[in-house]
């Protein structure tokens, strides 16, 4: 099992960042880009790039056989898939293994088991990790009703095959139920080929808690800690930090022995996070999914752990044993992470792709900037806005916060429209630097910015 | 400011565009246009007989506005013509030696010929039309005829037999010929 030469199925920020830490270990990079990528900073990093069709990621970056086929064609012996398009693709983690490369992540089978959302729960129950209370799969609007209510309203529609939000519906009122599952149902079919739908129970004051993992093919399992992602605007993420403030030093320990459990069962290999729901107001945590990749968020996790994930996911991935076990995890400090995203806050978010023309990011001391963006760079159409992530450190919670303030007032970007004046909202605003968050947070500043149109200005 | 083609609005590029279309449509081989500063040459086959010492005109498909002779490095006005899908092969522009390149539809592995050990789709000096099929782009094991796109004579072969191909990459060289039609003998 050599990992010499690794293919690298992605783009933008995370590309660098695979890149980055192939170079740390000696291993030679093939950058696969679409016709649209082929002058990115990533392509500039590689050794070489690969072009592997048009900018429509449906016939570049989704393709599996075009991956695949560029992978043994470019003499590469592993596959790191980054995070979105094919990460969690049980297809490209077989096709690799058919044609002798390393997938850079779980078994196909780890990622097939909780890629169903419904049979991850059924897994987590019998590991005895919380679940929320819900129901199996439900086939009409009146099963759904009646399960509903069962555990209670509100609840929240969920598709089986789910993520990223989509074919999530909150449901408050009985009367609401059929339309909600109707419009649940096209969404998921229309998103996942699947219109397979669950219910859970919707916890309204609640925070997002995943815990980071590591696990080699020996059935080690070590936790690096959790974050706290629960600012987040329509089921995406905004700000992660971590450790996850406000929390009882025995219901953390709690949360981490539940991820490790989880992971342990399933002999689970390479990076993942188990994400929860905490809820505030009984204290209790549930989970919620497995994700089986690197996560945008990780470098939070990295900066209190002093560990490179994603030169572990390779190390992992060559058929080494963990480094370190969990008594060797020393956490220190907190980290705060931004998002930056190409969308303008003030017109609803609207992307706003184009030409960079100013890009003068933040330096010092304690700033961490991921990105694959320059002054010159075209932000393409047809991909994701994120543009940069900005990840900050300090001793304690109050000194990130603080530090990611003056971070955002130095960040000056021109061409683009960003959200960079959202994200100085946020730190500045009382609740955040309280600790004081939950899932429905952003929502509010939102309207709160939009009332006070100086706020933006201003910031 | 010498290069017009850097001046040439999307709608004066949009009425060049309906000039290609028309032209190509009527029985005429070429329209040679001068305003002012601009000269355009348009042309469905052989260049404009004397006069304007012009890039060669290309050929056929798809028809093309080629700068005239003082604006040399202009690009070349390719009118928006609807994108083969996949996996038909794309005939780019012509270049200053007048050949079209064909260039792969998809990323993979290139073979020249139907099988091991049999003759090539095509050598050069073979004439091919439009529909012949010059290649095949394997990917994991899904074999794809690449039809040539554009009919002529192959100039030059720019891939080695079984390479890995990008998107795009050039592998043929064809000198155009100016219609294809059916008495050109088909290669087999």
């Amino acid at each position: 099992m050599t990992v010499s030469r690794v293919l690298i199925a992605n783009r933008g920020e995370i590309a660098v960042r695979v890149i980055r830490a192939c170079q740390a270990l000696g291993i030679e990079t093939v950058l696969a880009v679409s016709e649209a990528d082929r002058d990115s900073l990533p392509a500039r990093l590689a050794d070489r790039t690969i072009c592997i069709g048009p900018a429509s990621a449906t016939a570049s970056y989704l393709n599996v056989n075009t991956i695949v086929a560029a992978a043994s064609g470019t003499g590469s012996d592993a596959v790191h898939p980054g995070y979105g398009f094919l990460a969690e693709s049980p297809e490209l983690a077989d096709a690799c293994a058919a044609e002798g490369i390393t997938f850079v992540g779980p078994q196909a089978e780890q990622i097939r088991q909780m890629g169903n959302k419904l049979q991850a729960r059924t897994l987590a129950r019998q590991c005895g990790v919380p679940i929320l209370p819900g129901s199996e799969k439900v086939h009409s609007f009146e099963e759904a009703g009646a399960v509903a209510a069962q555990i209670g309203l509100p609840v929240m529609l969920k598709a089986a095959a789910g993520g990223g939000g989509r074919g999530m519906k909150i449901v408050t009122e009985a009367k609401d139920m059929r339309q909600m599952f109707t419009s649940a149902s096209a969404e998921a079919r229309a998103a996942f080929g699947n219109d397979t739908l669950y219910l859970e129970r919707y916890i309204a004051n609640a925070r997002h808690v995943e815990v980071q993992l590591l696990g080699d093919r020996f059935g080690n399992v070590v936790h690096l800690g959790e974050r706290d992602c629960s600012l987040q605007r329509r089921h995406q993420k905004l700000v992660e930090e971590a450790p996850a403030p406000a929390m009882t030093e025995s219901r953390r320990e709690e949360i981490r022995q539940a991820a490790v459990t989880l992971a342990r069962n399933i002999g689970y290999e390479n990076a993942g996070t188990v994400e929860f729901i905490f809820d505030q107001d009984t204290g209790k945590f549930y989970f919620l999914e497995m994700n089986t990749r690197i996560q945008v968020e990780h470098p939070v996790s990295e900066a209190i752990t002093g560990v490179d994930l994603v030169q572990e996911q390779l190390r992992i991935a060559r058929g080494e044993a963990l480094r370190f076990s969990q008594s060797d995890v020393i956490f220190r400090g907190h980290a705060i992470e931004c998002r930056i995203t190409a969308e303008v806050p003030d017109e609803g978010f609207r992307p706003s792709p184009g030409r960079i023309m100013v890009w003068s990011p933040p330096e010092g001391p304690n700033i961490r900037l991921d990105t694959h963006c320059y002054a010159g760079y075209t932000v393409p159409i047809f991909y994701d806005s994120m543009v940069a992530k900005l990840i900050i450190y300090g001793r304690d919670r109050a000194e990130a916060v603080e530090r990611m303030r003056r971070a955002l007032a130095q960040f000056s970007v021109s061409g683009i429209g960003t959200n960079l004046s959202f994200l100085r909202f946020v730190m500045s605003h009382p609740d955040f630097a309280a600790g004081k968050v939950n899932t429905r947070l952003v929502e509010e500043l939102i309207t709160q910015m939009r009332a006070v149109p100086s706020a933006i200005a201003s910031a | 400011m010498n290069n017009a083609f850097d001046t040439l609005s999307d709608d004066e590029v949009r009425q060049i565009a309906q000039l290609v279309e028309t032209l190509d449509h009527s029985t005429f081989d070429f329209l040679q246009l001068e305003i002012g500063d601009l000269k355009l040459t348009i042309g469905k086959g052989a260049a404009p007989p004397t006069g304007v010492a012009t890039a060669p005109v290309a050929a056929a498909q798809p028809p093309v506005a080629a700068p005239a002779a003082h604006v040399p490095a202009a690009p070349v006005v390719t009118p928006a013509a609807p994108d083969p899908s996949p996996p038909a092969a794309k005939a780019k522009g012509p270049v200053q030696d007048g050949t079209v390149a064909i260039v792969a539809p998809i990323m993979g592995r290139f073979y020249a010929q139907p099988e091991p050990g049999a003759a090539p789709f095509v050598a050069v000096g073979a004439m091919v039309r439009k529909e012949t099929t010059v290649a095949l782009i394997e990917v994991m094991k899904v074999f794809n005829a690449v039809p040539a796109g554009v009919s002529g004579v192959v100039t030059e072969i720019c891939v080695q037999d079984a390479a890995i191909i990008e998107y795009g990459q050039v592998m043929f060289r064809v000198r155009p010929t100016e219609t294809a039609s059916n008495d050109i003998p088909i290669v087999a």
